[in-house]
């Protein structure tokens, strides 16, 4: 049978377990990242796609009747999927954060509200409901929700960067602190790399078993780190389904194609990035030495 | 100092002109070094400790470059050769250094077989070969095992079988023979006096044990103060020249 060959570099030893410690904590925290910056960049198209097909007419002074035959109007116009007239318990609804549970005062001048959806293309109708309401003789205020919106996209938006900005700096760290250890293993083994580069072995020789050793531990770490973060993602969904999934603005955590595609890629690039810097830091150590 | 002659540039498989080695601030450990060596000549190096035997013997084997000066091997001055030329070149040369430099993770056959694993070889090329070098240095029985559980004698007999078993143009050895017995130490020198006189190997041998350099009929060439002088009084022998031997001596 034939015999593996032993690696020309000794196997791994305590300061190589300290590496696949850190590494596999900085790709745990790296795909944590990139899960949390896809389902934010999720989330906010979720909200913002939720919000910005929905317009509410405010009426001043307007009767019963006349709000009824307002709501017909908006019914009639272009674009309009769906127009409701409130109820006055809704409106107390939503009034009561301002006002309390009791219900509204008698003498407070509430409008009418008219909640109105748009058909998925029509786009923005705000000013074409305006100008029909205005040409009727209503005194009516369309509020389109866009400045709501444009503040949760603002809001989503910055926390997308901020998590891509985690992942980029926990990347480059996770490089950087294999670029010094493996630094640290080529002076550890300087014995081993002087005696091969005696014994007449090229640069691209030698750096190319520090590369497969660092790739296999890059591979390895960033694996146990994915997997960690698999299972803190999947423990999260579970505590957020079993306590009625009530997380409100939190961003919606999910594990579908994308988020597992993540994962799966994680330890590859924390391989490739360990190889590459194995690679770059032996061969410069190495130009040092005639 | 010895002018070289021209014509043996291109002959000699070792040439050392004008070479001078100083570590950083400290002063010169090698000071004008000229030496030429024909292809296929045995050579003793000797010197007191500290004068710079091991130093010289890494600019031999192209560990570092001269401070000054041009080292050639074989006819081709390695201060301009590409990296990978240099490390074509170090693969002509097997070396035995003093403290062995053995692997401590592979076994002794596998630190063997190191330098045909390094120039590519396929080890059911080789495996037969390693074993019965191993063999004749009396590791057979011992091949499988690390460095850690070989005596130093045996430990220097794996570096020795390390060095020459690609059967390189150039032999370098410092201390060959320190640890062993001085049977064994007789069976090693056989062994590169064999690889001298059958495949026409240059070698140097680095000693300051004189009687093994008494047994032998070779030029000496011995370092004092950062210089090299053939045939030293201080080396306690008289000029023993051998037609393939030493060819120019410095400083003398």
């Amino acid at each position: 049978m034939k015999r593996a060959e032993t690696s020309l570099l000794p196997l791994e030893d305590a300061r190589e377990a300290a590496l696949f410690f850190v590494v596999g904590a900085l790709c745990f925290l790296a795909a944590l990242a990139a899960l949390t910056a896809k389902s934010t960049y999720g989330a906010a198209r979720a909200w913002t796609a939720e919000v910005e097909g929905e317009y509410t007419v405010s009426l001043s002074d307007a009767a019963p009747q006349d709000a009824q035959a307002a709501t017909l109007l908006v019914q009639s116009v272009e674009g309009v999927d769906g127009a409701r007239l409130l109820s006055e318990a809704e409106i107390s609804v939503l009034l009561e954060p301002t006002f309390g549970s009791r219900g509204l005062p008698a003498d407070l001048p509430v409008p009418r509200l008219i909640a109105v959806t748009a058909a998925p293309e029509a786009g923005d109708i705000g000013q074409a409901l305006t100008t029909v309401l205005e040409e009727a003789g209503y005194l009516a205020a369309v509020d389109s929700h866009s400045a709501w919106a444009g503040d949760v996209r603002r809001m989503l938006g910055t926390a997308r960067l901020v998590a891509l900005g985690i992942v980029a700096l926990l990347a480059s760290t996770a490089i950087a602190v294999i670029a010094f250890a493996t630094h640290a293993a080529l002076l550890a083994r300087r014995d081993i790399v002087e005696v091969l580069h005696i014994a007449g072995a090229r640069d691209r020789f030698i750096a190319a078993l520090f590369e497969r050793r660092f790739w296999l531990l890059g591979l390895r770490a960033g694996t146990v780190g994915a997997l960690v973060a698999l299972a803190s993602v999947a423990l999260l969904i579970a505590v957020a389904r079993t306590s009625g999934n009530r997380s409100g603005l939190l961003p919606e955590l999910t594990l579908d194609f994308p988020d597992l595609a993540v994962l799966v890629v994680t330890p590859v690039i924390a391989g490739l990035a360990a190889r590459i810097a194995a690679g770059v830091t032996v061969m410069r150590a190495l130009k040092s030495v005639m | 100092m010895t002018q070289l002659r021209p014509d043996i540039f291109d002959e000699a498989a070792v040439r050392l002109d004008a070479v001078t080695l100083r570590y950083d601030a400290s002063g010169e450990i090698l000071s004008g070094i000229d030496l030429a060596l024909k292809p296929g000549s045995f050579s003793f190096l000797t010197g007191a400790s500290g004068a710079g035997k091991s130093s010289l013997l890494k600019l031999l084997y192209l560990a570092r470059p001269p401070s000054t000066g041009e080292v050639s091997l074989f006819g081709r001055p390695t201060s301009r050769l590409t990296r990978d030329q240099l490390s074509a070149m170090r693969r002509r040369i097997g070396v035995v250094f003093q403290e062995f430099r053995l692997l401590g993770h592979l076994t002794a056959y596998e630190n063997a077989a190191l330098p045909l694993r390094v120039m590519g070889r396929k080890e059911a090329q080789y495996r037969a070969d390693v074993e019965e070098l191993l063999a004749w240095v009396g590791l057979g029985e011992r091949m499988h095992k690390r460095p850690e559980t070989l005596s130093g004698g045996e430990q220097q007999r794996v570096a020795i079988a390390r060095a020459v078993v690609t059967q390189p143009d150039l032999l370098i050895a410092d201390e060959p023979t320190g640890n062993v017995d001085p049977e064994m130490g007789a069976r090693l020198m056989r062994l590169f006096i064999e690889l001298n006189k059958r495949l026409g190997t240059t070698v140097i041998i680095a000693t300051h044990d004189l009687g093994l350099v008494r047994q032998i009929e070779a030029p000496v060439y011995h370092l004092a103060n950062g210089l090299l002088v053939k045939n030293a009084p201080e080396a306690g022998k008289a000029s023993r020249r051998r037609g393939d031997g030493i060819e120019i001596k410095a400083s003398e």
